[in-house]
C-alpha cells in the first residue's frame, strides 16, 4: 500500500470513527477497503450498509468509484435507487453487490479525498430524492 | 567507468540568473542554486529548482581572503532551506570572459575551508560551487560520502537544448556519408549532437513505431523502447516492419479454436522486438534498449529517469501520469502524441478526426494542468477489462478507438522535427512549447499554448510541487 494510499485510509477511519474500517491492498499499491455498518438513513431500507470501493494505486490524482453497497437495500419509498445504480460484485471477493458509480466530474487532487467522496455518497443515497 | 555529473537548468531559470549574474557592470556577483539529486547508472544530475538570488552589498560582500563572499548568514538560510527541502546546495559566482572558466586559486581555498562543514550542516545533500562565464560553467561538487567531483556540463532545457562547460568544447565532427544530406541542415555538431542523445519511446504501437523509424534514421545514439504488449493481426496496417508471423495471424484467426489462438497470442512478437528490428536496419550505429514490460511499474518508470528526451506513445492515462511526473520531477522534456476520433453513434458521421503533438518542457505547463489526464479515466483503468466489462464502464461514446498510419504519421513526424530543431539548435519563432493539432478534414493545423498552474502538484512553482526533485520524491508507479 503506497503513502497515499496508506493516508486515504486513515482519513477514512477518521471520517467514520464509530464503524469497523478493513483495507487490503491490491497488489498494486492501492487498496480495497470496506467500511462495515454504515447509516444510510431511513430513505433506504435496511437502513445500515457496507460499502466497499477501491483506491488505486495513483491516488490522489485518480478518482474513487464506484461504490459497491449491500445487494438488497432499496428506497423506503419503493422508487428505484437512483441513477448510476446497477446490480453487480464486489471486484475483491465477487460477493453481490449494487454499484454506484458516482463519478466526480471535477475531482482534485488537492482537494479531494477517499474520504470526503465516500461522505458524499453516503450522503447521496440518504437524500437522493 | 567515468562518472559524470552535469547540471540541468531550465532555461528560464538560467535567463535570471545570467541576468543576475551579467548586468554589464562587469562586476562578480552571487546567488545559491538549490537542485533535486537525480542519480543515473554513470553518475547523476542536478536539477537546478530555484536561484536564490545574493543582494550585491548585503549578501554578497567584499571578502576576507577572496575578492567577494557570500555573507555567513545568508548561506547559513540558504543551506539549512536545502537541506530540509533535500535539495542540493550550489554556490555560484561569476568571473569575466565568454567561452572558458575556471574557479580561481582563491576560489578553490574557499571551498576546502568551508565545504566540509556546509557538507555537515546539510546532513546527507551535496553541497558544491559554480563559476559561470558567459557561456561557460565549471563546478566543484562535494558528497557526504567524501567524493569530490568535477561539473561535467550544465544542459539548458526548455524550447531548445543547450549545453555549457568549462571550455568551449566542439563534439566529434567525422563527417558520416550516411547522414550527409541532413547534416547539411543542421551541421556536422548537430548530427554529433543527435548521436550522444538517449531518447526513450514509451509505446512501440502505431505512433511509436514511426518514432522509433525515426529517430534511429535522424541518427539519435541511444533508444530506449518501452512496451509490454505483443503484435495482433489488427496491427499490421499500421505498426512499422510487423508481419504475418510477428502476428502469428495464421493462429489468431478468428475462425481457429481458442486454444489455437491462444498459442499465437502466447508467441506473437513483442512490439518491443519490432521495433528494435527497425531501429537496426534503419541504423546500425543505434544502440537499442527494450523493455517488454510496463511503464506504471517502478523500476521500468525509474529507467526513464536518465534519458534526455521521451516520446510518449502509448494509449493510457496511467502511462500519461506517470511520463508526465518525470518530465517536471527530472527536468526531461517529452512529447505526448496521440488521435482521435469521435463519431455519431447512430449515424456514424465523424465528428472529429485529428492528429495532435503536445510537447512538455520544464517551464511549460504539463498535462495534468491542461486536464488531460482525466481523474474517472485513471480510476477505470485500475480496473481490468473483464471488471470494467462487468461495472459497464462507459467512456465517451462517440469516440472511437483510432489508430490510422497516415493519421499518426502527420504528428509523429512533426513532433521528431520539434525534438529535432531542439536538440541541434535550429531556429525557430517559437518557444517550442505549444501543442499541435492536425485536422485532415479541414486541412487545419491548429496551434495552442497549454496553460500552467502555479499550484500544480507537478509542474507548479509551489513548494510542494514535484518540480526538479529528482529522487527524493515517489513516482506515481505501482509498488510490488
Amino acid at each position: 500500500m503506497g503513502p497515499d494510499v496508506a493516508r486515504a485510509v486513515e482519513e477514512v477511519r477518521a471520517a467514520f470513527p464509530a464503524n469497523p474500517v478493513h483495507a487490503t491492498d491490491d497488489g498494486d499499491g492501492g487498496a480495497w477497503v470496506v467500511v462495515e455498518d454504515v447509516d444510510v438513513g431511513t430513505s433506504c431500507q435496511p437502513s445500515e450498509t457496507w460499502v466497499g470501493f477501491r483506491i488505486a494505486f495513483q491516488y490522489p490524482y485518480t478518482d474513487v468509484y464506484p461504490h459497491f453497497i449491500r445487494p438488497d437495500l432499496v428506497r423506503s419509498d419503493g422508487r428505484v435507487l437512483g441513477e448510476g445504480t446497477s446490480p453487480g460484485a464486489f471486484p475483491l471477493d465477487g460477493r453481490p453487490a449494487i454499484q454506484v458509480s458516482r463519478r466526480s466530474n471535477r475531482w482534485d487532487a488537492a482537494r479531494d479525498n477517499a474520504a470526503i467522496k465516500l461522505l458524499k455518497v453516503v450522503g447521496w443515497l440518504r437524500n437522493h430524492p | 567507468m567515468t562518472t559524470a555529473w552535469d547540471l540541468i537548468l531550465p532555461r528560464g531559470l538560467w535567463r535570471r540568473l545570467r541576468e543576475h549574474l551579467f548586468p554589464g557592470d562587469g562586476g562578480e556577483h552571487g546567488a545559491v542554486i538549490a537542485a533535486g539529486v537525480a542519480r543515473t547508472p554513470t553518475g547523476g544530475r542536478l536539477l537546478a529548482r530555484e536561484v536564490i538570488f545574493a543582494r550585491d552589498g548585503v549578501d554578497y560582500v567584499p571578502g576576507e581572503r577572496g575578492y567577494r563572499m557570500l555573507t555567513a548568514d545568508f548561506v547559513r538560510d540558504s543551506i539549512i532551506s536545502c537541506r530540509n527541502e533535500e535539495l542540493a546546495y550550489l554556490a555560484v559566482h561569476c568571473h569575466g570572459g565568454t567561452n572558458h572558466v575556471a574557479f580561481s586559486p582563491d576560489d578553490v581555498a574557499s571551498h576546502e575551508r568551508g565545504y566540509p562543514a556546509l557538507l555537515d550542516i546539510s546532513e546527507g545533500q551535496i553541497v558544491g560551487g559554480l563559476v559561470f562565464a558567459h557561456h561557460a560553467v565549471a563546478g566543484d561538487l562535494w558528497f557526504p560520502n567524501g567524493d569530490r567531483i568535477t561539473l561535467r556540463r550544465a544542459v539548458l532545457v526548455g524550447g531548445t537544448r543547450h549545453t555549457l562547460t568549462p571550455e568551449a568544447t566542439w563534439p566529434d565532427a567525422r563527417p558520416d556519408p550516411r547522414f550527409d544530406r541532413q547534416s547539411r541542415l543542421f551541421g556536422q555538431t548537430g548530427q554529433s549532437v543527435l548521436s550522444d542523445l538517449t531518447v526513450a519511446v514509451v509505446g512501440a504501437g502505431g505512433v511509436g513505431s514511426l518514432a522509433v523509424e525515426l529517430l534511429a534514421r535522424l541518427g539519435v545514439g541511444h533508444l530506449l523502447v518501452i512496451d509490454p504488449d505483443r503484435v495482433e493481426a489488427s496491427n499490421l496496417s499500421r505498426l512499422v516492419d510487423a508481419t504475418r508471423l510477428d502476428a502469428m495471424s495464421w493462429f489468431t484467426g478468428l475462425d481457429r479454436p481458442e486454444w489455437v489462438r491462444a498459442i499465437g497470442r502466447r508467441f506473437a512478437a513483442p512490439k518491443v522486438r519490432v521495433a528494435r528490428r527497425v531501429a537496426r536496419r534503419a541504423n546500425p550505429s543505434t544502440t537499442f534498449d527494450a523493455m517488454q514490460r510496463d511503464v506504471t511499474e517502478q523500476d521500468v518508470a525509474l529507467a526513464l529517469t536518465a534519458v534526455d528526451y521521451i516520446f510518449l506513445a502509448a494509449d493510457s492515462m496511467q502511462a500519461r501520469l506517470v511520463v508526465n511526473a518525470i518530465a517536471h520531477q527530472y527536468l526531461i522534456p517529452m512529447v505526448q502524441i496521440g488521435a482521435k476520433v469521435r463519431a455519431r453513434g447512430d449515424t456514424g458521421e465523424l465528428l472529429e478526426v485529428y492528429s495532435v503533438a503536445r510537447p512538455v518542457t520544464p517551464e511549460s505547463g504539463c498535462l495534468w494542468c491542461n486536464g488531460l489526464i482525466p481523474p474517472g479515466r485513471l480510476a477505470a483503468e485500475a480496473y481490468t477489462e473483464d471488471e470494467r466489462g462487468a461495472q459497464r464502464y462507459v467512456d465517451d461514446p462517440t469516440v472511437v478507438a483510432p489508430s490510422v498510419i497516415t493519421l499518426n504519421a502527420m504528428a509523429t513526424s512533426w513532433a521528431v522535427n520539434e525534438f529535432m530543431c531542439m536538440m541541434t539548435g535550429l531556429p525557430r519563432p517559437y518557444d517550442g512549447s505549444a501543442y499541435v493539432e492536425f485536422w485532415p478534414q479541414s486541412g487545419e493545423v491548429r496551434r495552442g499554448r497549454p496553460r500552467r498552474d502555479n499550484d500544480c502538484p507537478e509542474c507548479g512553482v509551489d513548494a510542494s510541487s514535484r518540480r526538479a526533485r529528482g529522487d527524493s520524491r515517489r513516482l506515481p508507479t505501482r509498488s510490488r
